[in-house]
Formats: structure tokens, C-alpha cells, sequence
């Protein structure tokens, strides 16, 4: 019989230090009405100076092991697009602070689909055998990348990290991950980008621009490819799992922007109330934005054993993708 | 489709899914002065798309163009559809 990846745990670390869109109006040409009616965020989180994403992984994952009730996993996975430095990956780091090290332990740059790419990626492992517990952690520090000049993507995004832990189990029991459909689309990498630092700025015999040092977004273009690729990918994975749009009973989507959310529920038909929103209290997180949500739902009891879930992201590359679970009972930590 | 129906749908979109009050539009009224951004353009473009089944490409329209002009631009990617 085939394994299942079942969710066992959920965790969610926030930096403590709370930006409100005042604090950033006090040094960039905004508000906050301008940020709230065009984003639905009031306010972030972001990194204390010393602070690295392996600082805010390790402390989502510490609580994602003790939710599970578990002290171990054999592998640990950390999906980034700020990782602590180009090489090595973060994963290792995190591995051996949590006390797991000689683990397998490795990152996926899949930007801010990186979470659903690492839930498909633990899948594979559990399923074809090669580990029976995988800690699955999507953690940023968009704050290291964010220009203070752009205010159309300082305004968006946080900083945090979240974390599940997955076992290996049956795919009929509750938590047990359905069908995953991931895509992507190179011809759009430029629309979310950080230009400078790799290969091909390094070895193009120019200087960066400094701006090419930050992310770079182009919000409408992204905006539109983001519900389109996100309501496809939706339909598809129901398709897969054989389950209808109105059984659906918690979209969590990537918190890329209430704008986004709100227009795909509406595109899906899925009542907005179904949709979890907590960008309004941590902005855009990227890769940590879905396991935050799920952590903070859990908490806050706002998610049900035997609810059905529908996870959808949209990141850079681009990519996308979705998958299906039946909410589990979870232990609370 | 006349540009009459085509406006009024429109109207109904910018009433029923973004919250504009039906009596700040008329034809000659810019997205701008409806306070609608160019993310906003974006997202009336996806409501067309799925509710009046028309695709208009997300740079096609900008927030100074005016609801009579959109309606318009609705018309021509309806009837180069339909050709």
C-alpha cells in the first residue's frame, strides 16, 4: 500500500519586531489608508538587526516537532527565497539547532510557492520510503531584500516562518495530503525578482545597479498571472482529488495581497468567509505565509478536524500550485 | 452587444464587486476619479474575463481611461472574438 504524507504539526514564529503602515509612512511617501484599501494589511513583522531566516525556521519548527509531539524527524526541508547566504543552503543550519543534525536537510527555492513545492517534495519522500517524518519549514526574512525606495513592495511584505510536520500514514486518515498540482512559467521570471547575486549578474562583467540588489515586483502583471495560475490550479487538484468546489470548507491561500485572495475566492465561487486571512496582521510572508495561516488557525481554533482544505500558492519563477487535506486534530502546544 | 448593454454591465461590475457608488459614474468619469488604481484595473479586467467572458490583456487599460472608453474596448475585444 502506498504511504501517505499525514500533517502531524503545526508551528508559526513571528520576529518581535511589529512595523504598522505608520511606522513606515514616518520614512516613505505612504500611508496608512493608502496601504490598507490597496493591500488589506495593517501591519508586519520584521527581523531584529543580527537576525537570519535559520533564526525565525528554527523556532517555527521547534513548534511544529512539539505540536507533533515528536523530538526528531529524519528529514528537514526549508523552502526560502532569503536564505542566510547563498551557499550552503539553510536547511543544514537549521537541522543541527533543532538537534537533528546528521539528518537529510536541504532547501527549495520555489519563492512564495516554495511551501506547497515542499509539501509535494515531502510527499515524494515519505511515499517512496526515504524518510518517515519530514519537517517542512517555509521561512523569510523579506526584510533583507526589501528596497526602501520601492514602496509599492516595502508596504507588502514580512518577515516570519512557518512549519509542519509530516508523518508518514494512510491516505485515508485525517491530515493525509491528496494529489498536489504544481506548474510553472520561466517566461515570467522577471516580473518577481532580486537580479543581482547570482550567476548571471555576476559573470555579466557589469556592476549591479544597488537597486538590483532588492526584489523587484510588477504588481499588475503579477496580480493578474496570481488568480489566474491560483483558480487553475485549484480546479484541477479537486478535479484530481474528485472533490467539488463546494465542499471546500477553508481556502488558504498564499497571503500575497486581500485584493488577491478576496478576487479568487470570488473566481472559484468559494464564500469569501471560507478564505483564511491573517495578512492583515503579518503582511506578505512568502513561503511561510500558508503555514502561518495554518498554525494561527489552528490555534485560534478557526480550523476544525475533518474540515476540508484547499492550499493554493503563486510565487515567483513563476509558480503555482495546490493541494487537498482533510484537517486533522492537532495536538495544541 | 451595443455599447449601451456593455456599459450597463460594467456599471453593475463596478456597483456589485468594487463597492462604487452607482451615482459617481457616468461615461465620461475616469477609474482615477472613482479612486480605482491600476491594481484595481487589473482585477475589473478578471471579473470580465469570467463574467462577461472576454479577455482583455491586464495593460490594455489604465486608470485615466474613462468607463465609456472601457466599455468600448470591451466591445472591440468581444467583436475581434467573435470574428
Amino acid at each position: 500500500m502506498t504511504r501517505a504524507a499525514v500533517l502531524a504539526g503545526v508551528g508559526s514564529f513571528l520576529p518581535p519586531r511589529r512595523v504598522t503602515n505608520d511606522d513606515l509612512a514616518a520614512s516613505m511617501d505612504t500611508s496608512d489608508t493608502w496601504i490598507r484599501t490597496r493591500t488589506g494589511i495593517r501591519q508586519r513583522f520584521f527581523a531584529s538587526e543580527g537576525m537570519a531566516t535559520s533564526d525565525l525556521a528554527v523556532e517555527a519548527g521547534a513548534q511544529a516537532l512539539k505540536s507533533a509531539g515528536e523530538t526528531s524527524a529524519d528529514a528537514v526541508v526549508v523552502a526560502t527565497m532569503t536564505p542566510d547566504r547563498p551557499c550552503p543552503g539553510t536547511a543544514p543550519t537549521v537541522a543541527t539547532r533543532l538537534g537533528l543534525g546528521g539528518v537529510m536537510a536541504f532547501d527549495i527555492n520555489a519563492v512564495c510557492t516554495g511551501f506547497v513545492y515542499g509539501l509535494a517534495t515531502a510527499q515524494g519522500l515519505i511515499s517512496a520510503g526515504t524518510a518517515d517524518r519530514v519537517l517542512l519549514i517555509g521561512a523569510e526574512t523579506h526584510s533583507s531584500v526589501l528596497n526602501p525606495d520601492d514602496r509599492s513592495t516595502s508596504v507588502i511584505f514580512g518577515d516570519g516562518a512557518g512549519a509542519v510536520l509530516l508523518r508518514a500514514g494512510g491516505g485515508d486518515e485525517l491530515g493525509a495530503l491528496g494529489p498536489t498540482v504544481l506548474g510553472s512559467d520561466g517566461e515570467g521570471a522577471d516580473l518577481i525578482t532580486v537580479r543581482a547575486g547570482g550567476s548571471r549578474q555576476r559573470l555579466s562583467g557589469t556592476a549591479p545597479d544597488p537597486a538590483d540588489h532588492y526584489f523587484a515586483m510588477q504588481g499588475k502583471a503579477v496580480f493578474w498571472h496570481a488568480v489566474t495560475r491560483m483558480a487553475e490550479s485549484c480546479r484541477a487538484v479537486l478535479e484530481r482529488a474528485g472533490r467539488r468546489l463546494d465542499e471546500v470548507d477553508r481556502l488558504v491561500s498564499h497571503q500575497a495581497n486581500l485584493r488577491i485572495i478576496n478576487h479568487l475566492a470570488d473566481e472559484l465561487g468559494v464564500p469569501r468567509d471560507r478564505a483564511l486571512v491573517n495578512i492583515d496582521r503579518v503582511g506578505n510572508t512568502g513561503a511561510a505565509s500558508i503555514p502561518i495561516a495554518l498554525a494561527e488557525a489552528d490555534a485560534e481554533g478557526v480550523l476544525r478536524a475533518g474540515e476540508h482544505v484547499l492550499l493554493t500558492a503563486f510565487g515567483g519563477g513563476l509558480t503555482w500550485g495546490s493541494t487537498v487535506l482533510t484537517w486533522p486534530g492537532l495536538q495544541r502546544t | 452587444m451595443s455599447t449601451t448593454t456593455t456599459y450597463d454591465q460594467l456599471v453593475d461590475i463596478l456597483v456589485t464587486r468594487f463597492e462604487v457608488s452607482r451615482e459617481d459614474i457616468s461615461p465620461d468619469v475616469t477609474f482615477e476619479a472613482l479612486e480605482m488604481d491600476s491594481l484595481f484595473l487589473v482585477e475589473l479586467l478578471l471579473v470580465i474575463q469570467s463574467e462577461m467572458g472576454v479577455t482583455i490583456s491586464e495593460d490594455s487599460a489604465s486608470p485615466s481611461d474613462t468607463v465609456g472608453q472601457a466599455a468600448k474596448l470591451i466591445d472591440a475585444a468581444t467583436a475581434a472574438a467573435g470574428s
